[in-house]
């Protein structure tokens, strides 16, 4: 297995490179093994979702695909290329963009500001554009319908659940093939959970791979085309959405099923 | 489907004025008026064209310096050895001239001199991870050391009478060291409120880890700050320097980092990082130096000047916390 190519399981039902792939990855923080052996393929066109119990190595996953943590072993593919990162602007470069669990947001900035953050638009080469960047903010709101009163808001002012949605819009406004999601739910309702289903089934619809970790249950089934189950630092299992169910799925999470590692499917 | 983000309009409205007080400029100014007021009832003056030019000079010393303090504190940083840094990039300048440099030439030695001092500061707390407050409270020290050993604890003179015309001369009556500190001032103010990199700075300062996560280079950052910082002290060192005529072992110290971080801190800049204008440290630092002289010209003892200074220092920093806490408390 350890030796698996990369695309030989994608082969088995479609000819297709992975937008994303990471192969045999791990990660020890000191003596802590986060991550043992995480094998993972997005495709263009997917919502994939990441489940697993508290843990399991999810996060650690996600940040080592934003470039903020890098793995210790394996490979992580872009496009079917190795790549290595080395900060979180580099992920930005190789086309990912990523809502983190935390939001990453300053408070003390605007909502038009955060959304620019590390992507700020110029005039000349030194010079802020204050009008751009509060007018492409205005438009991601609006094609997103995320009424907000007014983008010069500072992120502090807002409630849990609108940071959590202008954390998803600043993805979107990156305008990135690959985008990763981490809990983008924890914070919202059930209206505002089904209107973030919605931005990402349109984001998917739109040709781009979408990674997204989450510990809803009914969200992942709604809106999943495939899901990758961890647990204690593997990837225990791949499924597609349509060939299992949730019994199966939350016996891969708890260990009651024992997975095979990157079969996907049976 | 949509999310109404902020309060409703008339929530909005008194948010606004409440923001409004929370300006630090708007108390500031407002003090100032206070305290300029009383003293011109006691000692008309006060307002002479000449006093009020004194206390602008003497403002602009500690406002160049705290122009990069500010920035450097905005981005989550802080320099205790800007009062060392001050007295070295003075002597180093006033060095440079005895040795037969040109006085040019000096001055951008001066400078350099402090640049790398602040680098210096940077690289200890990056690479050593010693806290800001400890590395340059060290480097405090040891740059203090480094001025006496370089002058042998002589001051440094005479300096050429060219580099004295630039601290001590004035233009329609206005003295040049004002006029470079509204340069330097306008050029922070640019740099914090219209360049991409003031946004950065503040994300650095207002949530470093969220700046990481935005791919910002956090470590390139903090550098540029405290070279940024060395450089505004070290330049403040040369124009004092060319002020007095001479090269001073005691021009700085502990007092004028104690001045500069206060100036800052009244002027607004919140000490945890991300909030501050220049406008807020340029009144802070007028104020600093309108109480100064207010108090002498209504003839109050000196002592008062400290206390007074003091509860400012103290409602400035209690009211950032209000500022703060409304920023950065978790709604749900």
């Amino acid at each position: 297995m350890s030796t698996e190519p990369a695309g030989t399981i994608a082969g088995a039902f479609m000819k297709e490179v992975p937008a994303l792939a990471l192969q045999a990855v791990g990660k020890a923080f000191g003596q802590v093994k986060a991550l043992n052996r995480v094998d993972l393929e997005a495709f263009s066109g997917e919502n994939h979702f990441i489940v697993g119990d508290n843990g399991a190595g999810k996060s650690t996953t996600l940040k080592i695909l934003a470039g903020i943590h890098g793995a210790d072993t394996g490979n992580l593919l872009i496009a079917g290329r190795s790549v290595t990162m080395r900060d979180a602007s580099e992920a930005r470069r190789h086309g990912i963009a990523v809502v983190h669990q935390d939001l990453a947001l300053v408070e003390c900035l605007d909502v038009a500001t955060n959304m620019a953050l590390g992507d700020i638009p110029r005039r000349g080469r030194f010079m802020l554009d204050r009008r751009r960047m509060e007018a492409e903010a205005a438009d991601v709101l609006a094609d997103l319908k995320i009424r907000v009163a007014s983008v010069r808001t500072q992120i502090g002012l807002l409630s849990g659940g609108e940071r959590q949605i202008v954390a998803i819009a600043r993805a979107v406004r990156m305008n990135l093939p690959i985008m990763l999601l981490d809990e983008p739910t924890a914070a919202l309702g059930v209206r505002e959970t089904a209107h973030v289903g919605e931005i990402l089934n349109n984001l998917r619809n739109a040709g781009k791979a979408i990674i997204c970790i989450s510990h809803d249950l009914e969200f992942v089934f709604a809106h999943a085309d495939r899901i990758s189950v961890m647990r204690l630092g593997n990837t225990v299992a791949t499924r597609r959405r349509h060939d299992t169910n949730r019994d199966e799925i939350i016996g891969l999470i708890t260990g009651a099923i024992a997975g095979t590692g990157t079969e996907l499917l049976s | 489907m949509t999310l109404t983000a902020t309060p409703s309009a008339e929530a909005q409205k008194r948010f606004f004025s409440a923001e409004s007080l929370l300006r630090p400029e708007t108390t500031l100014v407002a003090v100032i008026v206070v305290i300029g007021a009383a003293t011109a009832l006691r000692n008309p003056n006060f307002l002479n064209v000449g006093n009020v030019t004194d206390i602008a000079r003497a403002a602009v010393m500690y406002f160049v310096m705290a122009c990069g303090a500010s920035l450097l504190m905005i981005g989550g940083g802080l320099d205790f050895s800007v009062g060392a840094v001050f007295t070295l990039g003075g002597i180093s300048a006033a060095l440079l001239m005895k040795l037969g440099v040109p006085f040019p030439l000096a001055i951008a030695g001066g400078i350099i001199i402090g640049i790398f001092a602040g680098y210096i500061n940077s690289k200890v707390i990056e690479r050593l991870h010693v806290p800001p407050i400890i590395a340059t409270l060290g480097t405090f020290f040891i740059y203090t050391g480094l001025c006496v050993q370089l002058t042998g604890g002589q001051d440094v003179v005479p300096l050429p009478r060219e580099f004295q015309a630039l601290g001590q001369g004035a233009v329609l009556g206005v003295p040049y060291v004002v006029l470079y500190a509204l340069v330097v001032g306008a050029i922070f103010w640019f740099m914090i409120e219209r360049t991409p990199f003031g946004i950065e700075v503040r994300a650095v300062g207002g949530n470093r880890k969220a700046a990481i996560a935005n791919g910002i280079k956090v470590n390139k950052i903090d550098t540029l700050l405290y070279v940024m910082e060395g450089g505004t002290a070290s330049l403040a060192g040369v124009i004092y320097a060319a002020r007095v005529g001479s090269g001073q072992v005691s021009a700085g110290g502990s007092g004028v980092t104690l001045s500069v971080v206060t100036a800052v801190l009244i002027g607004g800049v919140s000490l945890l990082g991300g909030l501050g204008s220049i406008t807020g440290v340029a009144v802070g630092a007028l104020l600093l130096s309108e109480i100064d002289n207010a108090l002498i010209m209504a003839a109050v003892p000196p002592q008062y000047n400290t206390i007074v200074v003091g509860f400012i220092l103290i409602a400035a920093v209690a009211i950032d916390h209000v500022r703060r806490e409304r920023l950065y408390r978790i709604r749900r």
